[in-house]
């Protein structure tokens, strides 16, 4: 077919031509027809150059079977035949530019419809509705954090490698103890915060796989942290360590919380922010190099999950100027629930004194006990510089720093 | 009084379950009362509707014609599916077979579907008659499965296929969706098999009704059916299930030459 027949089927949306050389219809001619299709519009026209046998008696059956229009065959001379068809108005269209990925932004309400199709993609339409209620950008993510997820897929460490287990030398029983109960609680607390994230990715819209692919950073980490806790734990020849309730109570309060930003502001802003000053007391006061050095690890991984918290929060924050009551009722309603569960866990408090006591010489012990006192005052300092940072005004900082929970987590 | 409508359709695989559960359902949701009830085979289902059992049957091409037949032209036909326009059925070969021409199929053996399949016996062998074809020398190899379904379940037509493939039969009838949707899927090697004639168009299956089908529950009906999107996921799972992409309005003039081919077939065995 030459130019001048193309002009006598003028179309809006455009016109592809093909060469099928001797395929035939079942035979491979279709793995060039039907892309092509696709980058016409509704009313296109495609031509296909054709030699394959049995072409004409598919071609139209086809085209029948997927709503295209044929419009006709023209035998050329060299026995070569052109076909012309006309797309129809069911399938996907995509545009003939190449995709510019760099541009795509991420959109301020994600489509249910879009199920797992890379953001980007050319969704077909007609998919079920997928069940992801995360679907507002600015309730969900921050500015940060491609560059977080690359930090944290850069600091991953190991637990068997990475921690010197064999200078762990046999200390006096009383802090052999206090080491295993210590161990015992950070694995407990670090539990709860790798299931916490695990809900929130499962309502994740994967138009923000971003976010859900950090948290699985976090997860990862915070696995290797419950590792090498019950490591240390389990290094010690000591008798168990306890449970308390006003811990499981605590921890219990977390996975009552469904909002995604409220739970981050929890767990992450406010706990895990209080664990870095717990972690930094355990790295200063270990009793040997590995326990150290377990804690200076699970420390820096922690901060992360502080920094992308507090990314969220106050991105949110920024975008929803009502977030600000309801994260602080949140924190009120979990004080609530948690009242009368007690204050610090005493299991954990007297484990605290006697490992920054080194010993349980009563004169080591005093200076124990004035350690874990100064980690209180710490961590509240900590935590309301945190909030500050937030967006919170002083008084609400030093209100909400008081509510949180006496298991630091 | 009661304006549920009671439709027929014929349990041809246990899709139909599906198949006519959501419409149930949707139709419901959409403000037309709608409940189904399913037959074994058409023959039952035609009568059925005859006796005003049921209001509407979802029938083949050849349930349809009877229908029309034996209402002398009074049942309502309501709708059809866009598939159901621009049948056509196709006799392939053996491309080892050396048939380059349809007197070439004299003396061959020529696998069709069951003898109450429209697309895969039917018709074909209508259509190599009038093409002149004498079907008294061609030996047919018959696969008569799923009798009473008209051809429904297309086993009769891969069976077909199959025996063409492993050269039971030199030629076969088959409709062609069956014919390039397995070509599509990649099901056909096409140095094996190709076509030799394409058969003049018609349509298949058409929903019936009796004349004295209340207007309420008529124009309930084809509100909602013709309400049904291919871009809606819970019409679409539906659409797919029943192979269709949009409702379409009925029209007669599809089933002449099945009409004919009855005709013929009534002849032959008045004057046998």
């Amino acid at each position: 077919m030459t130019a001048d027949r193309w002009e006598e089927r003028p179309s809006p949306a455009g016109a592809i031509a093909i060469d099928g050389g001797d395929l035939p219809l079942g035979g491979g001619l279709l793995a060039l027809v039907r892309p092509a299709l696709t980058l016409l519009e509704p009313g296109g026209l495609l031509a296909i150059l054709s030699r394959g046998r049995g072409v004409a008696d598919d071609l139209e059956s086809w085209c029948r079977a997927e709503r295209n229009d044929y419009l006709g065959a023209e035998v050329l001379g060299d026995g070569t035949t052109h076909y012309l068809v006309r797309r129809g108005r069911f399938g996907v269209h995509r545009s003939a530019e190449p995709a510019n990925d760099v541009a795509q932004e991420l959109p301020p309400r994600a489509d249910a419809a879009t199920g797992f199709a890379p953001h980007g993609t050319v969704v077909e339409a007609g998919g079920p509705l997928y069940p992801f209620d995360l679907v507002e950008r600015d309730h969900v993510t921050a500015p940060e954090v491609t560059e977080l997820y690359e930090q944290a897929v850069a600091a991953q460490w190991s637990a068997a490698r990475d921690i010197p287990w064999d200078t762990i030398p046999r200390h006096e029983p009383a802090l052999e103890l206090a080491v295993r109960q210590v161990m015992t609680f950070l694995a407990e607390n670090e539990l709860s915060a790798l299931y916490v994230p695990s809900r929130f990715i499962a309502r994740l819209h994967p138009a923000y796989v971003g976010v859900a692919m950090f948290l699985a950073t976090q997860m990862q980490d915070e696995s290797r942290h419950i590792d090498v806790f019950l490591r240390r734990a389990r290094a010690t020849a000591s008798p168990s360590a306890i449970s308390s309730s006003t811990t499981s109570h605590s921890l219990h309060s977390l996975l009552q919380v469904h909002d995604f930003t409220e739970s981050a502001f929890l767990l992450s802003v406010l706990g895990e922010g209080t664990f870095l000053d717990l972690l930094a007391y355990v790295e200063r006061f270990a009793p040997d190099e590995a326990t150290a050095e377990l804690a200076r690890r699970a420390r820096i991984d922690e901060a992360r999950h502080v920094h992308f918290g507090m990314a969220h929060v106050r991105h949110a924050l920024a975008h929803d100027a009502t977030l600000y009551p309801r994260l602080e009722l949140a924190v009120r309603h979990r004080a609530a629930t948690l009242s009368g569960t007690g204050g610090v866990p005493a299991p954990v408090q007297d484990a605290l004194t006697i490992y920054a006591a080194g010993s349980s010489d009563p004169k080591r012990i005093r200076h124990g006990h004035d350690a874990f006192r100064e980690l209180l005052a710490t961590m509240h300092e900590g935590r309301t510089r945190r909030l500050r940072s937030a967006g919170f005004t002083a008084e609400q900082a030093q209100m909400l720093s008081d509510l949180h929970t006496p298991n630091f987590m | 009084m009661d304006n549920t409508i009671l439709l027929g359709a014929v349990a041809y695989d246990p899709k139909v379950v599906s198949i006519w559960e959501g419409i149930r359902q949707y139709f419901n949701e959409s403000g037309t009362p709608l409940d189904f009830a399913l037959f074994s085979n058409y023959e039952r289902q035609v009568e059925s509707l005859l006796a005003g059992h049921i209001d509407i049957a979802w029938n083949t091409p050849l349930a349809h014609v009877r229908v029309r037949q034996r209402t002398a032209g009074a049942s309502l036909s309501l709708g059809m599916r866009d598939s159901d326009r621009d049948f056509h059925a196709k006799i392939i070969v053996r491309t080892d077979a050396g048939i380059t021409s349809l007197q070439d199929l004299h003396g061959r053996r020529l696998a069709v579907g069951s003898r109450d399949s429209t697309q895969a016996r039917i018709l074909p062998l209508h259509f190599l008659k009038e093409e002149g074809v004498d079907l008294g020398r061609v030996h047919l190899v018959p696969f008569d499965t799923d009798l009473g379904k008209h051809g429904d379940t297309g086993t009769s037509e891969l069976d077909v296929l199959r025996a063409l493939v492993e050269g039971r039969a030199d030629a076969g009838a088959v409709g062609d969706l069956v014919w390039v949707l397995e070509q599509a899927a990649g099901h056909v090697d096409p140095a094996r098999l190709e076509v030799l004639y394409t058969t003049p168009g018609f349509d298949h299956c058409m929903f019936d009704a009796l004349p004295t089908l209340s207007p309420v529950k008529r124009e309930g009906f084809v509100r909602s059916l013709f309400a049904m999107r291919w871009d809606d996921p819970v019409h679409r799972r539906l659409l797919e299930l029943e192979g269709l992409r949009e409702w379409m309005p009925p029209r007669e003039e599809g089933y002449q030459s099945l009409i004919d081919a009855l005709a013929e077939e009534r002849t032959l065995a008045a004057a046998g």
